[in-house]
Order: C-alpha cells, then structure tokens, then sequence
C-alpha cells in the first residue's frame, strides 16, 4: 500500500513538472502560426510577382505602429518585383526597448526601422546593427548630416528611411491673411500675433499636450537659436559641461513655454496628436509648433487643398538676423549584424536609396523636408510648406541638426518636463534645472563619465 | 520515519521548482542587477549609485508621495463604500441579485479597457461627463488635464472599477454573520443604524482587513490604468512609483528601474506588514 502511495506520488510529480514544461513550451510552439498570420496580410500582391517561388527571398522588418509607412510599403512591393526579395513587415506598438530586448535574446528581425540619434547609442549598435562604411555605394549617397546622426564612434549604421522633417510653426495662411499679420522674424513679433489673435477671438496655439511628446518640439526645435548663439553648447554639453540652466540661450528655449501660456486651446492638455492635426486643417488654431511630419497626416485626412492652406516657418530668436530651421532626421533603416540572410538585407538597403525605389516612396508618400540622399531632389508636386517654406532655409542654408542628431544624450523625461512647464506648473528655469538632472541620469546610464 | 515524509514531498517539489525557477530566483538576482549599469547583455558594477541616483531623482519623491495618497484614498474610500453597498446588498431588497453584478461587473473589464473608455468619458470638450454636467451649468473641467483634478480623477476611476472586489468580500463577511444576533438585538430595540454600526461592523473585521490589505497593496503597486489615462502627465502630477520605474527600464536604464523595483518591494513590504499588524490587533472575531 505504501508503496504504491509513493508510486503514485512520484508519477503525479512527474505529471505535473512535465505538464509545467509543456506548458512553457507551447507557447513557443504557438508563436510561428502568429507570425505567419501577418504574414498573409502583406502577401496580398503575391499575384503580381514575377519571379518564380523558389528564387524569392524573404526577409523580415520590424517598425513601429506610429510610424506613417505608405512609402516604405511601396520600395517593398518594388523589391519583391525587382530583386525578388519579399519583405515580411512586422509592426509592434510603439516601445523603445523592443529592439533591445529582441536583440539580446538573439531574435532580431533582418532589417531594424528604428529612430536616428539618440535612441541608437542606447541599443548597443556595435554589437547589432550592420556597419556601412565599407559599403562606397550606399555612403556616397549619403548626406553628412544625416551620417552624423546615424554614426557612433566612427561606424555608419543606417540609412534614412524617409525625408527628413523640420520642428517649426506651423500655420494657417488663410487667418494670417485675414488678420494681415506677417511672418515673425523674431519671438517677439510672434507673441505679438498671437495677442492680436487672440483679442480677435481666435485660438492662436494649438497645444496637443494630450500625447506629452508633442510638447517637446518647442524647446527642441529652438535648438537652431540655441546653436547660433553658442555654437559650442553641444559639445560640451556632450561632455557633461554646458548646462541648460547655466547657459542663458539655453534657458530661453525653456522660457519660451512661459511666454506663450495663454495662447492655447482651451483643452490643450488632453488634445491629442490627432485632434491636433484636425484642429490646424480646420482653423481651430493659428499655429502649432510641430514637426512637419503633420502635413503628411492632414493630407491623407483632407487632401492637397487643405496642405496646402498650411505655411511654415521656423521658431523665432530674439534677433530677426538670426533665423533658421532645425532639422529632425528621418528614421533609419538598420540591418541586423547577426541575420542570415545579411546578403539579401544588404541588396535591400543598397534598392532602397535607388532613384526608381525613391519614386515609388514619393509617389505613395510625399516628403515633408528634404530627402537625405544626394542628387535627389523633392518632387514639384510637393507641399507648398515644404517645397517653399521649409525648402527656402535650405538653400540659404540656414539649417541645424537638432541636438539629438548632434549628441547621445538625451533625458528621457524631456517630454514630461516639457508638459509641465508648458501646463504652468513650473518655470522656465525649473524646467531648465530638470532636464539638466535628466540629461546626468542619462549619461550615466550610458555609461559617460559625468561629473556633479 | 524518513520514508513517511517521501510522499508529500513528492507533491511539494513542483510547486517549490515553479516558485525557485520563477520568482525566488528573479528575485535574487535582480537584487544584483539593481547594483549595475545594465543593457541586458553587459553589466558594468556600480554600487549603489544607482539607488543614490533614484532617491535623489526630483521625479521620485513626488511619485512616493502620490503613491502614497493613491494608496490611501482608493484603499479607503473601497473599504467605505464597499461596506454600505454590501450592507445595502445583503438587506431584503429585490433586485438585489440584479445590483450585485451591476457592481462586481467593472471589476470583469481590463484596468487598460477601463482607462481608455474613461479617458474618452473625461474629454474637456468632447466628454459625455462634461457634456452632462453642461447641462446644469457647470463649466468645461479638464479632469485629467488640470494638475489639481488629474490624480483625483484617477483614483476615482480606480474605485469605480475595485469597489466589486470590496462588495463581494464584505458580502460574505456580513453573510457569515449569525442571525441570532440580529433577532436579539432587535428585540431589545435596536435600531438598524446601531445594528449595523455595534454587530455588522464588529463583526466583518476578517473581510474588512482583507479588503484593506488587499486594495492598499493594490493602490501601492498600481499601474495600467494610471498609465492608460495620463501616462503620469500632465507633468508628473499623477506619476506613481510604478510607472516611474516604467519609464526608466522603458529608456533602456535597466539597472535604475532595477533599483527602483527593489526599493518598491520594500516599500510595499514596509508598509504592508506593520499594517496587517495593525489591523488585527485585538484578535478577529470568528
């Protein structure tokens, strides 16, 4: 009896770690049918493929939900015709450490879309992400602003994904008409506007507070302002020298928030990035400092008509001499250092920069800044913000990276401290002081030497 | 004597192999962790610099002190308006079956599902709630954008959607409680109020601490649902313990919320312990 007690004990014991393990194991097991499944939903053109079945090569793409990928999806469609490489596109909500996580545990997918800047020193780009240097075709066509954003320690990772885009403000022509106000030179003139529309009873700012991150395009984007007086800030802010706080240029882009308080929509801090985009093609708003990025999205909600209503110029300084637009670079396309088919990533990177891929992009999603690739120009049917007013700080060149391109440091609660700032819970200078504090925590995490 | 203790150890090894393999031994290691600059593959040794820097951190000290009014607010005002709904639910009332899955229901919908629905509800402009209240009058309130009303409005929210948990404990606390105490009570001329306030109350401390226990820890450790409706903004008005440590491991600083995750273990255990303490003091009544 007892020992057919003990019998049974051991065999249940072994029931239930077995059945323990199973259950691990059928999740990996499950995983594939899943990925599969999306993969059905970007085969759909399967039909048009010209290539026999066997010679196609597949590789997979991770992006991030809110990203805009009309161009990307059509370079794709094209790679599939033309070089016979299928790209299998799989799309994460939008979180930063996904890319660290998969590439530690060795699962990153073949091509990596990805933020320029930055983010790319936290994701530990020697270890994982291709180096380009080597490869004459793809760094010619490079612009040297946008490698700079790409590149650590002298290796050149990524190429842009799309056009690059400006932080600026945004506004509605047709209310500067009426009102027959000008374009400011300086931030003055600006806030001047902004009084005389307001005591028109119009909203002069839209504030899209709602989603933090648009909060932050304010003070990034004055960083040309910044740039021009102290040329010098980022290095040695890099350095863990120059601070925000300490440096009076620096402390403006901060106090900017201040100044524009009482501007906003009434609902600024729940107004989300959509509402945003709504309000400005309405005329709900006059301005929106935002990235030009918007203009794609009002033109896939509204049409050219509407784009076209909207003007852009870049974030005042106090010096109408000093005028000049900061750039945000695209996204990047990084390949994975450990794929197997890295022959197939690499052919794929090289089409992707091709004029014929380029117009494909164009045609299915139209530029909001200039291309990064040499010799390629933006199109004549693009948005009159961009082909004339973004387009005009080009050619006098009065443009600048913004310091995230410049540098690897950035807080992460920038956007938050921005919010904050920006819904008068602080000062100016407490915000300063913040991102500064910020900026050490991210340094240090990144492994800088940074002194107190 | 040995080969008796074969037999339930035998049950035992499972679930001590589950509970080593999947909690003990996180555990413990991430205690080592939360001493370095960590990216996943490689670990630089820091000491407790990172400890140094999150207590340090501005950000940090408002998030304790929000969690800690989040805690007590959502934990107190469960245990208040759970018992009188549970008193309602248990006295000879119709509908009463009826009413009590109307408020165990909330509690059946995901904390994420909730603060998605309830951030579209609370729209300064576009709000049903602001649109009724328009109705008597009352002006446009930005509940989660204003930095006064924001944290309120989500530990309202927050109760709204724990108080069923609360009912249906003190449901059964004040079920299990003996007639005959009432029958006496009654014909000695009690009133209901004192009957529920010198035999209902008394009587249902088991299930009062377990609420209290419960929704305390609960409020310490909360997270989703603040992260659904404000992501701790405007500014870090409702930024709590759990989703400040949830940016940080989010930028990629793992060995910092490393260090935040430990000090949140303690805090919860500092506080949750001396409370259980407290709250059984003079023994429970059975």
């Amino acid at each position: 009896m007892k020992k057919r007690r003990k019998l049974l004990g051991a065999l249940l014991c072994t029931v239930l770690s077995v059945s323990m393990l199973a259950g691990c194991g059928s999740t990996e097991a499950g995983d594939p049918p899943a990925g599969e499944e999306s993969d059905s939903n970007t085969n759909s053109d399967q039909e048009q493929v010209q290539k026999p079945e066997e010679d196609i090569r597949t590789i997979s793409l991770l992006a991030y939900s809110d990203m805009e990928l009309p161009g990307l999806e059509a370079v794709c469609e094209l790679a599939e015709e033309k070089l016979g490489i299928h790209v299998d596109i799989e799309i994460v909500s939008a979180n930063d450490e996904i890319v660290q996580v998969r590439a530690a545990a060795g699962e990153l997918n073949d091509v990596v879309l990805m933020n320029s800047g930055a983010v790319l020193s936290t994701v530990h780009p020697e270890e994982y992400f291709m180096p380009l240097n080597d490869e004459a075709e793809i760094m010619e066509k490079l612009d040297e602003n946008y490698i700079q954003s790409v590149t650590l320690d002298g290796v050149t990772y990524g190429i842009p994904q799309a056009s690059s885009q400006a932080g600026c403000v945004l506004y509605n022509k047709e209310i500067y008409e009426k009102y027959q106000l000008e374009v400011p030179k300086t931030w003055d003139e600006f806030v001047n506007n902004c009084k005389v529309l307001e005591e028109n009873g119009e909203t002069p700012l839209i504030g899209a507070f709602g989603d933090a991150w648009t909060s932050q395009v304010l003070m990034l984007g004055d960083f040309y302002n910044l740039n021009a007086a102290d040329p010098n800030f980022v290095e040695n802010y890099s350095a863990g020298k120059a601070k925000y706080a300490e440096n009076d240029s620096a402390l403006k882009s901060f106090a900017k928030y201040e100044d524009v308080l009482d501007f906003y929509n009434e609902d600024y801090l729940s107004t989300t990035y959509d509402d945003g985009c709504q309000k400005l093609a309405d005329g709900e708003g006059a301005h929106w400092i935002m990235l030009t990025q918007v203009l794609g999205n009002i033109y896939s909600l509204y049409g050219e008509e509407v784009t076209n209503k909207i003007g852009a110029f870049a974030i005042p300084s106090d010096d109408a001499n000093v005028n000049g637009l900061t750039v945000w670079m695209p996204n990047s396309v990084y390949g994975n250092k450990q794929s197997e088919n890295a022959d197939a990533v690499l052919e794929f990177m090289k089409f992707y920069l091709s004029d014929e891929a380029l117009n494909a992009f164009t045609a299915a999603q139209p530029p909001v800044g200039p291309y990064c690739v040499k010799g390629y120009e933006i199109p004549d049917d693009a948005y009159e913000a961009v082909r004339v007013d973004m387009q005009s700080y080009f050619d006098q060149g009065t443009i600048c990276s913004a310091m995230e391109f410049m540098t690897s440091v950035k807080g992460n609660n920038a956007e938050k401290i921005c919010q904050e700032v920006a819904s008068g819970l602080t000062t100016g200078a407490e915000a300063a002081e913040k991102y500064d504090e910020d900026s050490y925590k991210c340094a240090i995490q990144l492994g800088l030497d940074w002194e107190r | 004597m040995n080969k008796k203790k074969i037999y339930p150890l035998a049950f035992v090894w499972p679930a001590v192999i589950i509970f080593v393999v999947l909690f003990a031994v996180p555990t413990v290691i991430s205690f080592y962790f939360s001493f370095t600059i960590w990216d996943l593959k490689n670990t630089v040794w820091c000491g407790f610099d990172n400890y140094v820097m999150f207590v340090k951190d501005a950000a940090l000290s408002a998030s304790v002190l929000n969690t800690v009014i989040y805690a007590i607010f959502t934990c107190g005002l469960k245990v208040a308006l759970g018992f009188l709904i549970a008193v309602f639910l248990t006295s000879n009332i119709r509908t009463k079956s009826f009413i009590r899955s109307v408020v165990f229901f909330p509690t059946l919908i995901s904390s994420v599902a909730v603060g998605i629905m309830f951030k579209a509800i609370l729209h300064p402009t576009k709000g049903i709630l602001n649109t009724f209240l328009s109705l008597f009058g009352i002006g446009n309130i930005d509940w989660l954008g204003n930095v006064k009303l924001a944290l309120g409005s989500v530990i309202a929210v927050d109760v709204w959607k724990g108080l069923g948990i609360a009912v249906v404990i003190f449901i059964a606390g004040i079920q299990s409680i003996d007639r005959s105490y009432y029958e006496s009570a009654q014909i000695d001329g009690a009133s209901a109020f004192s009957q529920v306030r010198y035999i209902t109350l008394p009587l249902c401390k088991a299930a009062r601490n377990s609420v209290v226990t419960l929704a305390f820890i609960e409020g310490i450790r909360s997270f989703e649902l603040i992260w659904a409706m404000t992501k701790g903004g405007p500014g870090f008005t409702t930024d709590v313990l759990a989703s400040t440590i949830y940016k940080q491991y989010a930028s990629g600083y793992y060995g910092l919320s490393t260090a935040g995750n430990v000090l949140m273990l303690l805090m919860v255990v500092c506080l949750a312990f001396p409370l259980q303490k407290l709250l059984n003091r003079g023994g429970v009544y059975e």
